[in-house]
């Protein structure tokens, strides 16, 4: 008997927008200009939060900070096609997606500060927390589409995560138990080529990402992550099959981490100047800009009024971010249960009294 | 009223609960139409179907990790890790997450979730599936961790655990899941967590135990002739303190019988509690039968590593003739 | 003071820029706003003003170097002022990790805790105690078990009576006092418990005693006969099965004897079972054994118990187990020789029945004089828990049994 050959996959590849500001007419989403001016101005918005979150760190005026430079188009355009009820499980580089979601932007910078009262967002938003340890919270992802699926809801969850991620035991049970069970999970990977200064080389032996997705049963995808367009398309078309009961899908954004792992990192340690020269010519938000500038949807007027615009608004998150109130040591120990225990109570009058 | 054994009467909470809210949901490892490799489960997927009482893929960090998504969108999900030793893969969710999520979000999210787990040795099984590690999770902010030592008790507590707003560690001592029956009321009822049980009252000496070496203590009083308080803590996090103070002023001698190995275990964290609130009250140092500070051996061995009767009744006279 | 001039964000959310050129150099004195260097930013070359007048004191970078935006690039103060030291750059990839400057001492050779010579042994009760009383435990000699200090020890020494010597062994071996030769006994142990037990059961329950005899004839012959048959099993039958069996059926009729008084919650606890002590004479004091659920156990039985009991307390082998739960007590006066006694009630106990010695003697029957064998009985109960007709009515009960045992047959136990 020959042997069979069980199965035999493609992993497939989408760029819409190139670098060099060029749309292909074939694959155009045909966006309403003001969606698109939209999506161009959180991005820059993005960009400057995040370069002010860098100064404030180096001011002291606020801790530890994960730079999202570089990343915009993969969290911007996804992370804004979330409508009411929709869950997202960032793990700790998605200022951006949590800008474009609509959280105001200084309680990021309240989290950063090291307040944990900048994650307990509103009511009627699903942001997950900040979520440290790698690759550990697609779980909960796939665990909460699950419940929205089980009620028959419309509701799905976008979890985000790197490239270091998909080498954590937790990514594969997470993408084996939405294959098995069809969640509403879409997996974004931001392959943005390094984990701290481990390259994408050593996390896999194999050709891509997104061809991980084969493994558990679920269609996969690359797309061009500096690419505002094909990580639109690949989302929307993620959240329709979602949406429709179809279940996860694995979206790699293939991408580059422009600034420093965090702000106590120096990358020229591992990296080459001419890398990152070479990426910055990709840049997200300069090609969107070429874009719209060369399709009578965005000028100099436009572009001097955002950058003032930006950066007053950018003043008002400072601002806003330096008058909230300070942490109460009582906060310390009163969220570990619905009730504090007696042992805490007693705990929090010994540092108190 | 009927008499079950401790594993019925889990069942029978299972299955009222089921019954009572919707929002409860089973999943672990053979679970569903197995009925669980201890029948904990049984006949809960032929009632409640395939939406509620889901088999898993092998993957114990995955079953607590999407508990926890489930939890914080609307279920109340009774995760069953099949073995103690096979807590270890999950211990990262746990300590990483469902015990920290309150407090991250600043009580935007909460993880109303339980996760059962055989634990304990003295059935001779083979390796890993004999183990203590309660200590690990009492260790842990933000978790409770509830031990029945009877079938009454079993019934009220698991269904406290899965009305409480809080994550629960909800371990069942296999050696006694089928070692004796009790009467337990068809009726709804709970029992508070974070409260000890008083099994006997008496004036010369307390001693103290959780799961299966309840069990023990009880007859090793009776072998060494002692009027005892035997408390059995029920609790282990939040510790019912008061209780056992209340006791060891009383008596001012005490001993703790504990199955997890000796250094750091629970029966420390008691008598580091005595030494705080009773130290004047105490006639003899407080005394502990343990395991060892060994692996659990494998069944040959198992009855030389467990806390017996004997060893006991050895600890309460050298504690009474101090 | 020293200003350490960080390169600052100058608005147009750079992170950094390339120190092009150097406009002053250090021990220049310069005005405010001033310019100090040329700095290159993606977007443009920029110059950066001096944000007060001052001596420069030191330039944190060279041309050429890339600034991060919040790094100091110039120190500016009064000449002569020492510019802070470079700090370097943290190398983790999370939080500040402090950068020390500070040197720890060489390591010394590695000190041990010695073994505490001249410990004293004693719990931390009983050190708080002494501590109040002022009592230095170092003086003491410990008389607990391995020479530890109790409790005793400490209050005798810490001002319970004056002493006119000082408390050392030496005057437990004083031979004389001032009026003649002397000799000491100890007093503890058994005896010092016994004592204690005493004074806390008579200044507690209101003691009263009735007594009453009873003519036991019958009982006599009945023992005589099963004497011989019991000794070929090894039992030794005395009189005292009888009695246990007596008392148990009388403080079944009579439950209020079979009691004891909870003041703190106002309640008198019924005791459903019959626990009878046995008081047994050893040479330092009293021992009362207990025989626990005396109403299950046959006349043979208790025989047999009462017999171990007895020999375990005289060669001192009972448990502290065997010696509690007791919910009324025996006591056997007669056997040495007193007839009547106003025993002293086994607290918290609420009676106490003393057994006399059965002697023949001459009583009156039906106008005639005839010889029976009396058995004199003393009870003593508390008068708070128990009236004197009720206790009557018990002894009566009890005469009864004895005075016919075929009673124990006829009425169910």
């Amino acid at each position: 008997m020959p042997r069979k050959t069980l199965a035999t996959f493609r992993v497939s590849s989408l760029s819409i927008l190139d670098a060099a500001g060029k749309v292909d007419p074939n694959l155009d989403p045909k966006l309403p200009a003001k969606t698109l001016q939209q999506m161009y101005s959180l991005m820059v918005l993005a960009r400057v939060f995040d370069d002010k979150a860098i100064a404030l760190q180096r001011q002291g005026r606020i801790g530890t900070y994960a730079p999202v430079k570089g990343q915009e188009a993969c969290q911007v355009p996804s992370a804004l096609q979330l409508t009411k009820g929709d869950w997202l499980f960032p793990a700790f580089r998605e200022a951006a997606a949590t800008i474009a979601f609509g959280i105001p932007p200084e309680r990021l910078l309240q989290y950063w500060g090291g307040d944990e009262q900048g994650s307990k967002c509103a009511a009627d938003k699903n942001l997950f927390p900040v979520s440290i340890p790698v690759g550990s919270h697609m779980l909960h992802a796939v665990g909460a589409s699950w419940a929205a699926k089980l009620r028959k809801e419309k509701a799905i969850a976008l979890t985000y995560f790197g490239d270091g991620a998909t080498s954590e035991g937790d990514f594969h049970e997470a993408m084996n138990f939405a294959g098995v069970f069809k969640t509403p999970t879409i997996f974004l990977c931001q392959n943005n080529q390094w984990a701290i200064s481990v390259p994408r080389e050593r996390q896999t032996a194999a050709a891509s990402l997104a061809q991980k997705a084969i493994a558990y049963g679920i269609p996969g995808m690359q797309v061009d992550g500096n690419d505002m367009l094909a990580v639109y398309v690949a989302t929307k078309e993620a959240i329709a099959r979602a949406r429709a009961g179809e279940g996860p899908t694995l979206i790699e954004c293939f991408t580059y981490r422009i600034g420093d792992h965090t702000t106590s990192d120096d990358a020229t340690r591992y990296r080459t100047n001419k890398e990152v020269a070479s990426w910055k010519k990709k840049d997200p938000i300069d090609r969107v800009r070429t874009y719209l500038s060369a399709n009578n949807m965005w000028d100099e007027n436009q572009e001097k009024q955002l950058q003032l615009n930006t950066a007053a608004q950018l003043d008002k998150i400072v601002q806003a971010y330096e008058t909230f109130p300070k942490p109460k040591i009582n906060d310390m120990f009163d969220y570990l249960y619905a009730q504090p225990t007696q042992e805490l109570v007693q705990q929090k009058q010994e540092l108190t009294s | 009223m009927t008499n079950l054994t401790l594993i019925q009467a889990v069942n029978q909470a299972l299955q009222q609960e089921m019954k009572r809210d919707p929002t409860v949901m089973v999943l672990g490892e053979d679970v569903g139409k197995n009925g669980g490799v201890f029948r904990a489960t049984e006949g809960l997927w032929q009632a409640f179907g395939d939406e509620r009482v889901v088999d898993t893929p092998l993957a114990e960090s995955g079953i607590v990790g999407v508990s926890l998504g489930l939890a914080v969108n609307g279920f109340k999900p009774v995760a069953e890790i099949q073995f103690d030793g096979f807590l270890a893969p999950a211990f990262d969710q746990v300590i990483s997450h469902v015990g920290r999520i309150r407090n991250r979000s600043r009580g935007r999210f909460h993880a109303q979730l339980v996760i059962r787990v055989p634990y304990g040795g003295g059935i001779h099984a083979p390796e890993h599936h004999s183990e203590s590690p309660e200590t690990y999770f009492v260790h842990t902010p933000g978790i409770k961790v509830v031990i029945p030592s009877t079938p009454y008790d079993a019934k009220g507590l698991l269904l406290a655990a899965i009305r409480d707003p809080d994550p629960v560690l909800f371990f069942e001592p296999k050696k006694i899941y089928r070692a004796f029956r009790q009467e337990v009321p068809e009726t709804d009822y709970t029992i508070p967590i974070g409260k000890a049980r008083l099994v006997k009252q008496g004036h010369d000496i307390t001693v103290i135990a959780w799961g299966a070496q309840v069990r023990t203590a009880e007859q090793a009083v009776v072998q060494a002739k002692v009027d005892a308080d035997i408390i059995d803590l029920r609790t282990l996090s939040p510790l019912d303190t008061d209780t056992v103070i209340n006791s060891v002023t009383k008596t001012g001698r005490c001993v703790i019988v504990q199955e997890a190995p000796k250094t750091c275990g629970l029966a420390a964290e008691v008598i580091a509690r005595i030494n705080e609130r009773a130290l004047l009250s105490l006639e003899a140092p407080v005394a502990r039968v343990t395991g060892f500070d060994t692996v659990m051996p494998l069944s040959r061995l198992e009855d030389s590593y467990l806390p017996s009767p004997e060893r006991v009744v050895k600890a309460i006279k050298k504690t009474m003739e101090f | 003071m020293v200003l350490e001039f960080a390169f600052p964000d100058v608005g147009e959310g750079i992170t950094e820029g390339e120190l092009r050129k150097w406009l002053v150099k250090v021990g220049d004195v310069v005005k405010q706003d001033q310019p100090l260097a040329d700095v290159e930013t993606d977007k443009a070359v920029v110059q950066i003003p001096a944000p007060q007048a001052g001596t420069i004191l030191k330039l944190h970078f060279n041309e050429g170097d890339t600034m991060h935006v919040g790094a100091v690039m110039v120190s500016i103060g009064e000449k002569g002022e020492k510019a802070a030291p470079e700090a370097r750059k943290t190398t983790s990839v999370v939080g500040d990790l402090e950068e020390s400057k500070e040197v720890l001492q060489a390591p010394e050779p590695e000190a041990v805790v010695p073994v505490q010579p001249g410990v004293f042994h004693a719990l931390p009760s009983v050190r708080k105690l002494a501590k109040e009383k002022k009592v230095d435990l170092s003086q003491l000699t410990g008389t607990g078990p391995g020479g530890r200090i109790t409790e005793e020890d400490v209050t005798k020494a810490g001002g319970g009576k004056p002493r006119a010597a000082p408390a050392s062994a030496m005057i437990h071996m004083r031979k004389y006092d001032f009026y003649g030769y002397i000799d000491h006994l100890p007093f503890k142990g058994v005896r010092k418990l016994t004592a204690k037990r005493m004074v806390q059961s008579l200044y507690t329950a209101t003691h009263v005693t009735t007594m009453d005899e009873v003519d036991v004839t019958r009982l006599v012959e009945l023992r005589e006969r099963w004497k011989i048959k019991l000794s070929k099993e090894k039992i030794h039958l005395t009189y005292m099965p009888f009695i246990v069996k007596a008392v148990v059926h009388a403080l079944k009729k009579h439950p209020v004897l079979n009691a004891q008084l909870d003041e703190e919650h106002d309640d008198i606890i019924l005791k459903k079972y019959y626990n009878i002590g046995m008081a047994v004479d050893i040479p330092d004091g009293l021992l009362v054994p207990v025989i626990k659920g005396a109403d299950e156990k046959s006349i043979r039985d208790l025989a047999k118990e009462i017999q171990e009991l007895a020999q375990k307390a005289k060669d001192r082998k009972l448990d502290p187990g065997d010696m509690k739960g007791g919910t009324f007590t025996i006591t056997n006066v007669g056997v040495i020789g007193g007839i009547f006694a106003t025993p002293v009630i086994n607290f918290p106990e609420v009676a106490i029945i003393a057994i006399g010695r059965i002697h023949e003697r001459p009583v009156v029957e039906d106008g005639k004089i005839v010889i029976r064998e009396i058995l004199p009985l003393s009870l003593t109960f508390d008068h708070r828990v128990v009236d004197g007709a009720e206790a009557s009515r018990f002894l009566e009960t009890i005469k009864d049994h004895l005075n016919d045992p075929a009673l124990f047959a006829i009425d169910r136990d």
